[in-house]
């Protein structure tokens, strides 16, 4: 049984079909990349997997349970995570109190919370920024703490929504084996939505394609990108009429 | 028994700011002991009636965010309650305490669940609707003395009476207050460090963020409604007690409701001691313009206008309240600035 | 039978007269997403205004229109410039707070000056004159020529606000702020014309409503309420829908009429026990509520 179940999802926002038919699983234990275009679809489709939208028609298994109907928090509870890309001016709460948010998903106590929140942010790397807000910390740092807070809910798999976003190179680099780290020693599934490519390519054991609401290619990373569609819909037809010419 | 441990433990503020408040602490128990006059104590008693307003509120709007200017209903609610047992059954106070409170928390409850669907403005002025609305009921309904309100007439009852809650003099009220007061007070700081307290914090920063997290924010609003309503509620029954004459002008006018907002804010929002200070100064700073000045012929009014004006420029300026500029230079002096 | 006409008709000529007050209340709100608690002050001040250059200058109050929409206009550009400009920059509840710090302001200082009384306009043209329209219904011409020039009023800033480059500026700052200013719109100055033109239009309606309503320093909360209830109705932002809006409000203020009708023709002894008379106001919060709760776009609104 897969521990996500994706089966023909569609999602239209009133004239227009944002995700159309969209069906693949994610096993326990990998990680796979959800890739395309701009515009694509996959924040959407992360969002209907998330619970955050309610699809037009299509379902969502998670363990084995329907989730389709299910509200975003109900999901969070069952063990399936999620980051946002918006970082805000989060005026009030410092990184300790963040990452304890997330903590208190599994207990009421403030002392259980607390020494939780502690163990996840050393295995992060973030426990010298405890007591700073999250204005004061660059945004390498910004991305653990949200990584923190969900791994202190104790999920089994975390939906990452372009977390390599606003990245240089070396922090890529420190989030590549981060999230390995995460994948491995803590045994959290990773589905990840990216527009970085060395990160989906390095990290991935399968990829997904999506292009304007459809799945066009699905499979090994290095496969999928020679594949004739992909290189389409990423660069167009006139490159690879090109790229074929010159074969 | 954790909770307990944390609603008295201080710890996570400095030292400056413990025996601050110890001090304040040892004042505020020791006070009647010194002269002062009944104006003072007055003035006194209703500092700490706030404050306990103002922590209530506080819960749902200064940790939560969300700005709820109604609260004067649930004053009316507890005041009323007691009041209407006392004048037509003799029920004491500590029973009709509890009962306000039901009534309170179950009214708040069921207006909770629609409300909380609606956000920023549109949920304040929905509070203020709830309330005018049950303040216009009131104020028609015989059953409570409508318009001219209720009055309690300490000469049918023998004070010292600790049942009811009447006496002669106010250090009795004092320190039945300053008794509510500490509670409250544990309980905020227990509130504070709480799961729910940490729920609303992060409502307060992303709703979305949050619910990503699993909180059913929804409910966790309610819920938290309904705690400020408890506070407001006991309050509102020693109030009736205290005051004695109720009418819904004086209890649940917006006027109130604003006020307790406005002093959770000008101390701090979201903050622990944020209420207090706030209460520490607007209400004798009220009390006493109201003495100066609004009683002065033919300057009707002139205590509100510089009221008002204390409003606004806290508004425009510094709407994090006195509690927000202490952190602020304490951030700055932590990074060395 | 007649007093049921009497009714709707007095409600829906009220109706347009609150309309305005919406007005202004819709396009600061559409403009900069914030919320006025002294709006309904503007339209007491507008009120005051009315009866006091009718008093002063003999002239018919109805006349004093114009005087009323400037003080109005000037004091929503004063307003902006010494309070609201700030108060944008702070969180909700600064705004929520600090509006309703200067309602309390405008309302002490009229009382300062003015007095507690309620006051009325006794002279003029119309005063006392009434139209009666057939099958009983009576309409005092106060009331119709108030409800005639909120009309002409309503559809003049409909037109500023779509056929001239100021007002659609203001409607290009409504809708995306931060485009506009990319258009080369100053946010600034078209903030600062939104609360002038809501103070206007407030003060206008007030000038047009004392010509039936008496005056006194603290009827401004309840107008706020009233205008709150119809923008939530009508959609916050729709000029269209302040007008309907006004309408339904205003007839909904007339319900005692209704009630009362009803309770005479079916002769329903319980509901004559019931001083709906009391509940005007109230059945205007419960409609916020009510809406709010149920539909809260309004008729036609685009903003939630």
């Amino acid at each position: 049984m897969s521990l996500l179940n994706v089966q023909g999802v569609t999602k239209d926002f009133g004239g227009l079909r944002a995700n159309y038919d969209i069906s693949f699983s994610v096993e326990e234990g990998e990680i796979v990349g959800l890739i395309g275009p701009n515009g694509a679809g996959k924040t959407t489709l992360f969002n209907c997997i998330a619970g955050y939208f309610p699809v037009t028609s299509g379902q969502i298994f998670f363990e084995g349970k329907d989730i389709t109907l299910l509200k975003d928090f109900e999901i969070a509870r069952l063990g399936l995570a999620r980051t946002f890309q918006v970082y805000g001016a989060s005026g009030d709460l410092n990184v300790l109190e963040n990452v304890m948010v997330g903590a208190f998903l599994k207990t009421a106590s403030r002392n259980q919370a607390l020494e939780l929140s502690r163990k996840i942010m050393a295995f992060m790397g973030i426990e010298a920024q405890a007591n700073s807000l999250m204005t004061e910390i660059p945004v390498a740092a910004q991305k653990r703490v949200t990584l923190a807070t969900a791994l202190a809910t104790e999920p089994k798999m975390i939906l990452l929504d372009e977390v390599a976003a606003g990245l240089n190179p070396s922090e890529i680099e420190g989030l590549i084996s981060l999230l390995k780290k995460i994948n491995q020693e803590k045994k959290v599934t990773l589905l990840l939505t990216e527009h970085v490519m060395e990160l989906v390519m390095r990290l991935s054991k399968r990829v997904v394609v999506l292009e304007s609401g459809r799945k066009i290619a699905e499979g090994d990373p290095q496969e999928v990108i020679k594949n004739e569609q992909v290189i389409r819909a990423y660069l167009g037809e006139s490159f690879l009429k090109r790229t074929s010419e010159q074969v | 028994m954790e909770a307990i441990k944390n609603a008295f433990d201080f710890s996570d503020f400095p030292r400056l700011d413990r025996t601050f408040a110890g001090l304040v602490a040892l004042f505020l128990i020791g006070f009647p002991l010194f002269p002062h006059s009944s104006f003072a104590m007055a003035t006194m008693i209703q500092f700490l009636m706030f404050s306990v307003y103002g922590m209530g509120w506080n819960t749902i709007g200064g940790y939560g965010g969300q700005v709820d200017l109604g609260k004067a209903q649930y004053v009316g609610i507890g005041a009323y309650t007691t009041a209407v047992l006392l004048i037509r059954w003799d029920i004491p106070f500590w029973f009709s305490m509890p009962l306000g409170l039901l009534l309170s928390v179950g009214w708040s409850f069921i207006i909770g669940y629609p409300l909380f669907r609606l956000k920023g403005h549109y949920f304040a002025i929905a509070t203020i609707a709830t309330s005018l609305v049950l303040k216009d009921i009131f104020e028609i309904w015989t059953f409570v003395g409508a318009a001219r309100g209720l009055e309690i007439s300490p000469i049918k009852y023998k004070p010292p009476d600790f049942y009811r809650l009447i006496f002669r003099e106010d250090v009795y009220y004092y320190y039945i207050i300053l008794g509510i007061f500490f509670v409250a007070l544990f309980y905020m700081n227990w509130f504070r460090k709480s799961r729910l307290g940490f729920q609303l914090r992060s409502i307060k920063d992303n709703e979305d963020s949050a619910r990503s997290l699993g909180i059913d924010v929804h409910w966790a609003k309610i819920k938290t409604y309904a705690v400020a309503t408890a506070f407001v509620s006991v309050v509102g029954s020693f109030h009736a007690c205290y005051i004695k004459n109720i009418e819904p002008e004086d209890t649940m006018s917006l006027d109130i409701s604003v006020l307790i907002a406005l002093m959770a804010m000008l101390g701090g929002a979201g903050s622990l001691w944020g209420p207090i200070i706030g209460a520490a100064i607007l209400i004798p700073l009220k009390s006493y313009l109201k003495e100066w000045l609004g009683a002065s012929a033919g300057l009707v009014g002139i205590d509100l206008i510089i009221y008002s004006t204390i409003i606004m420029l806290v508004a425009a300026f510094e709407p994090r309240g006195i509690w927000g500029i202490v952190e602020k230079i304490r951030r700055k002096r932590r990074k060395g600035l | 039978m007649e007093i049921l006409l009497s009714a709707l008709v007095s409600g829906l000529l009220l109706g347009m007269v609150l309309a305005i007050v919406a007005l202004g209340l819709t396009i600061i709100f559409g403009v900069m997403d914030m919320v006025n608690f002294a709006h309904g002050e503007y339209l007491m001040i507008g009120m005051y205004a009315g009866l006091l250059t009718a008093q002063v200058t003999g002239m018919d109050p109805l006349f004093s229109l114009p005087v009323a929409a400037g003080i109005g206009f000037l004091l929503g550009l004063l307003c902006y410039y010494g309070l609201a400009k700030f108060l944008l920059r702070g969180p909700m509840v600064a705004q929520l707070l600090g509006t309703f710090g200067l309602m309390l302001f405008l309302r002490n200082l009229a009382l300062l000056l003015m007095g507690s009384e309620d006051r009325a306009i006794h002279k003029g043209i119309l005063v006392g004159k009434s139209f009666e329209v057939g099958m009983g219904v009576v309409l005092p011409a106060t009331k119709l020529a108030a409800a005639l020039l909120a009309v002409i009023a309503f559809v003049g800033i409909w037109l500023i606000m779509n056929r001239t480059k100021i007002g659609k500026a203001l409607t290009a700052t409504a809708l995306n702020a931060e485009g506009a200013r990319y258009m080369g719109i100053q946010t600034e100055w078209m903030n600062a014309l939104a609360w002038g033109l809501g103070g206007a239009t407030a003060t206008l309606a007030g000038a047009l409503l004392v010509n039936f309503w008496s005056v006194n320093p603290f009827v401004g909360l309840l107008f706020t309420m009233i205008a709150f209830t119809i923008v939530a109705l009508g959609g916050f932002g729709s000029v269209p829908g302040a007008f309907f809006a006004g309408l339904v409000v205003g007839t909904i203020t007339e319900f005692p009429g209704i009630w009362d009708s009803l309770t005479y023709t079916f002769q329903i002894k319980w509901m004559e026990q019931v001083p709906m008379t009391s509940f005007k106001y109230t059945l205007v919060y419960l409609a916020y509520f009510l809406i709010m709760v149920l539909r809260p776009r309004g008729l036609f609104g685009w903003k939630q």
